[in-house]
């Protein structure tokens, strides 16, 4: 369906985010107007290339408890409201138009709650990511009885600013149905499910390789033939993610398989508020005191989850490995998907919307340690007969969370949307 | 039957709902409150057959000057850790169900981790970000934070709405209020008049120490707080009008100099809007009456001697003391909005003329003046539409079964 291109505005804590791709996307193949409004920046070589070039960039200040280190749990809302009123702010200064529709992600901090002051007319859709439950899912499940009062209070509270953002929206858009279900009833029928799609066609973006071939290469690092390289990506190396059990099956397979190679993608400091534990620490660095490698030789640390280094493993992988607690599905385990790996994730309700157990991947029981490291040892026995699953998972990402299939659907609601609307 | 109350103040709006439940039903009405409230005050049967505990409060709950609009949420959670904290160290109150006063939020966020019984929120209010309530008065100098806070002053009243098992407003306008998505959630049922103290009849001729002369008309007005969204300024407009046409009218105007809602401190940059209102016109001052906060049985005094009671709030929740005056059977003078026509037919039980229209207002408050025993079908009217629908004695018996429905945690 052919669409006329829209000036959005976009709010989103951090650029490109999650939010930055999308807007990228519609800036080069719909002709899209976008200003993107955020409080920080990645640096400017892992800006998309429509900055610049019909994506503005905007960086926004905030004050008041925005500006503290940390602040109380009690505080949440307050802090979240200045990111709100620092974006104001600048919308105010520079007074961006025309603007068809506002877009933002809240993640707690990048709220378009004020943007209609600036612009009351147009139509406003958030993207939410998460709404918490005082003891279950991510680390709550696990850590939430022994922790202290406040730490569950904190969690009872701390959906103030997605309940204002639900209430005041034009259209709540959530990406899997899993994370749906997580809102209170009554706003369940009003959040749209759409993924935003990963980057499949690109040349540095993933795609199936052969992964028959004879050589491969890590980091410059040539993977001696016969090896099965089992990976691991993640933003950081965390419990959220399951790096624990990762690193207690990866040893594991190291005992038992002499051929295995770990490549793990991730930065070594946690960078997770949820993890109150480990937040800001060297997580990997207190699982080897605790647990040292059966052979450091042959777990491959490859740094940071760039985009470039994310495609090298996951081309390089014979077996990728997601055993992450219940919370939203990592972008990494899609992408291992699209690049035809056969994945190997926990089995929690988030990877059951995008595994069918058999077909398109496989899931291991969490409550039973030693699950997922006895079923990464029947795969690597028999890589061929399971190469299948691969197939159909990249196949399966293909056809509903590429890129090139989310997008198109996601500019026709926005086109819809704001066609009902003003603009300013 | 257990229940524990919750609100800032007592009694408010559950004091004298749970004396009722108390008297009638034997149940046992535990309140857990901030502070004793000075509009309505309790009342010696209240105090002495009511089980009250008081909590601690902070430095920031104590203060008269409140806290910038952004914290107002922190506050709301300290206020939920407080009464967390405060019904863990009373492990033997063991209600068998929870009702919290949500003007600002219910502070029963925490509780579940205590507490295995129902919780049910009164919910008093969802604001709105144009329009109604405090956004209604744009003829006012503009306020800094009036575009922002209407934007996020629901948070706590949306955490706590989401987490409660049942809830209950006054009127169908204050549940109407809410988003459509929780209407199912609310029922409505109003807290229940005391006709017996607000009732018609004579009362001493006095206002203050003064008689009052024979043939002297009394004009009223009533708020918690002599502001704005109450339209405080627009009756002393109407008020000066009839001055100048009628030389027999005196005006008693009851209220706090206290701003509740609203941003008239900063609308008008002084800290009593009753006195910026009384700097701004030519009052005759002497034909007015500012007797502050008064009890509610000077106040059904007064009520009982006036022959117009004039009522002009924005769009907002209906005041008690619309219902008092009712209930006595005054002839009611109005602002035609729409929480004021659930409860006002215009001609019917009451007048309604638009809130701003100075000239209707004045003209047909001084029909009323002029003629009283023509309008007296009025007060009658209201006083059995107050007894019909908003006195305790049909209240209370709804307000019953709803609680132990909820506590049964029995489907509607």
């Amino acid at each position: 369906m052919a669409q006329d291109p829209l000036h959005v505005l976009w709010v989103e804590p951090h650029f490109p985010g999650r939010l930055g791709t999308v807007a990228d996307w519609l800036v080069r193949r719909r002709g899209y107007r976008c200003w993107f409004y955020c409080h920080t920046a990645e640096a400017r070589e892992h800006w998309p290339a429509s900055v610049g070039h019909g994506l503005q960039l905007q960086v926004f200040g905030v004050g008041g408890a925005a500006r503290e280190q940390a602040v109380a749990w009690s505080r949440t809302l307050e802090r979240s409201l200045c990111y709100s009123y620092g974006c104001w702010e600048v919308l105010e200064a520079r007074r961006p138009r025309p603007i068809d529709l506002i877009v933002g992600r809240s993640a707690g901090l990048g709220s378009t709650l004020f943007a209609p002051v600036y612009a009351p007319a147009p139509a406003r859709v958030n993207l939410f990511d998460y709404y918490f439950h005082p003891r279950q899912n991510d680390l709550a499940a696990e850590i939430a009885a022994d922790a202290p009062a406040a730490y569950v209070h904190w969690r009872r509270s701390a959906n103030s600013i997605e309940l204002l953002d639900l209430e005041q929206c034009d259209l709540a858009w959530t990406a899997t149905n899993w994370q749906r279900h997580l809102f209170p009833v009554e706003y369940r029928d009003d959040l749209w499910v759409q993924h935003d799609g990963i980057a499949t066609a690109g040349p540095g973006d993933v795609t199936p390789r052969d992964r028959r071939r004879a050589r491969r290469s890590l980091a410059g690092r040539l993977v001696p033939e016969g090896t099965r390289v089992v990976s691991f990506v993640a933003r950081s190396l965390e419990r959220l993610r399951g790096f624990d059990r990762f690193w207690h099956a990866a040893n594991a397979l190291l005992r038992a398989r002499a051929d295995v190679v770990c490549a793990i993608v991730g930065d070594p400091v946690v960078q997770r508020g949820l993890d109150v534990q480990h937040n800001n620490r060297d997580y990997p660095a207190q699982l080897r005191d605790a647990a040292p490698p059966v052979d450091p030789e042959r777990l491959w640390f490859l740094g940071r989850a760039t985009p470039g280094a994310v495609a090298e493993v996951l081309a390089a992988s014979d077996l990728h490995l997601a055993p992450g607690r219940s919370y939203p599905v990592a972008r990494s385990l899609l992408e291992a998907m699209a690049a035809g790996c056969i994945v190997l994730a926990s089995d929690t309700a988030p990877h059951r919307e995008v595994i069918s157990h058999g077909q398109t991947g496989l899931l291991a029981d969490v409550a039973d340690p030693e699950a997922l490291y006895r079923q990464a040892l029947v795969v690597l026995s028999n890589l061929d007969e399971h190469r299948p699953l691969g197939d159909a998972a990249a196949e399966l990402v293909r056809s509903r969370y590429a890129q090139e299939v989310c997008l198109p659907v996601l500019a026709e609601r926005f086109s819809t949307l704001a066609a009902t609307r003003g603009r300013r | 039957m257990h229940v524990l109350f919750l609100h800032d103040a007592f009694p408010a709006q559950f004091g004298r709902l749970g004396l009722e439940l108390k008297r009638r039903h034997g149940w046992k009405c535990s309140f857990l409150v901030q502070s004793l409230s000075s509009c309505p005050t309790p009342t010696t049967e209240m105090l002495q057959e009511l089980d009250l505990h008081q909590l601690p409060l902070t430095v920031e709950h104590r203060s008269k000057e409140g806290i910038p609009w952004p914290q107002v949420f922190g506050m709301y959670l300290e206020q939920c850790q407080s009464v967390f904290n405060a019904l863990r160290a009373r492990p033997d109150l063991k209600p068998d169900l929870v009702v919290a006063h949500g003007g600002r939020g219910a502070p029963t966020l925490f509780l579940k981790d205590l507490l295995d019984c129902p919780i049910i929120n009164y919910c008093e209010y969802y604001f709105a970000t144009s329009h109604r309530d405090i956004s209604y008065r744009i003829d006012l100098p503009p306020a800094e934070p009036a575009p922002f806070f209407p934007r996020c002053i629901n948070a706590p009243t949306l955490a706590s709405l989401v987490d409660c098992d049942a809830g209950y407003s006054a009127t169908h306008w204050q549940k109407q209020s809410f988003p459509a998505r929780f209407h199912s959630k609310i029922e409505v049922y109003f807290d229940g008049i005391d006709t017996e103290l607000y009732r018609p009849g004579a009362a001493p001729r006095r206002i203050g120490e003064a008689a009052l002369p024979a043939g002297t008309k009394v004009v009223t007005f009533v708020a918690r707080g002599l502001e704005s969204i109450r339209g405080f300024d627009l009756f002393m407009q109407v008020a000066d009008r009839i001055c100048r046409q009628r030389a027999d009218v005196f005006f008693v105007v009851v209220g706090g100099e206290e701003i509740h809602y609203g941003w008239d401190k900063l609308h008008t940059g002084s800290p009593s809007f009753k006195q910026w209102v009384l700097n701004q016109g030519d009052h005759d001052l002497s034909r007015f009456l500012f007797p502050g906060r008064i009890l509610p049985e000077h106040l059904a005094d007064i009520l009982r001697l006036s022959d117009l009671h004039i009522y002009l709030s924005a769009p907002f929740v209906v005041s008690w003391s619309l219902f008092n005056a009712m209930a006595t059977g005054v002839p009611v003078l109005a602002s035609d909005v729409p929480p004021v026509r659930e409860v006002i037919e215009g001609g019917a039980n009451g007048l309604l003329e638009p809130l701003f229209d100075i000239d209707r207002l004045t003209v047909t408050a001084l029909e009323v003046l002029a003629d009283p025993a023509g309008f007296f079908p009025l007060g009658i009217a209201a006083r059995r539409t107050i007894e019909e629908r908003y006195s305790i004695e049909s209240c209370i018996p709804l307000i019953k079964r709803f609680f132990e429905r909820v506590s049964l945690r029995l489907p509607r």
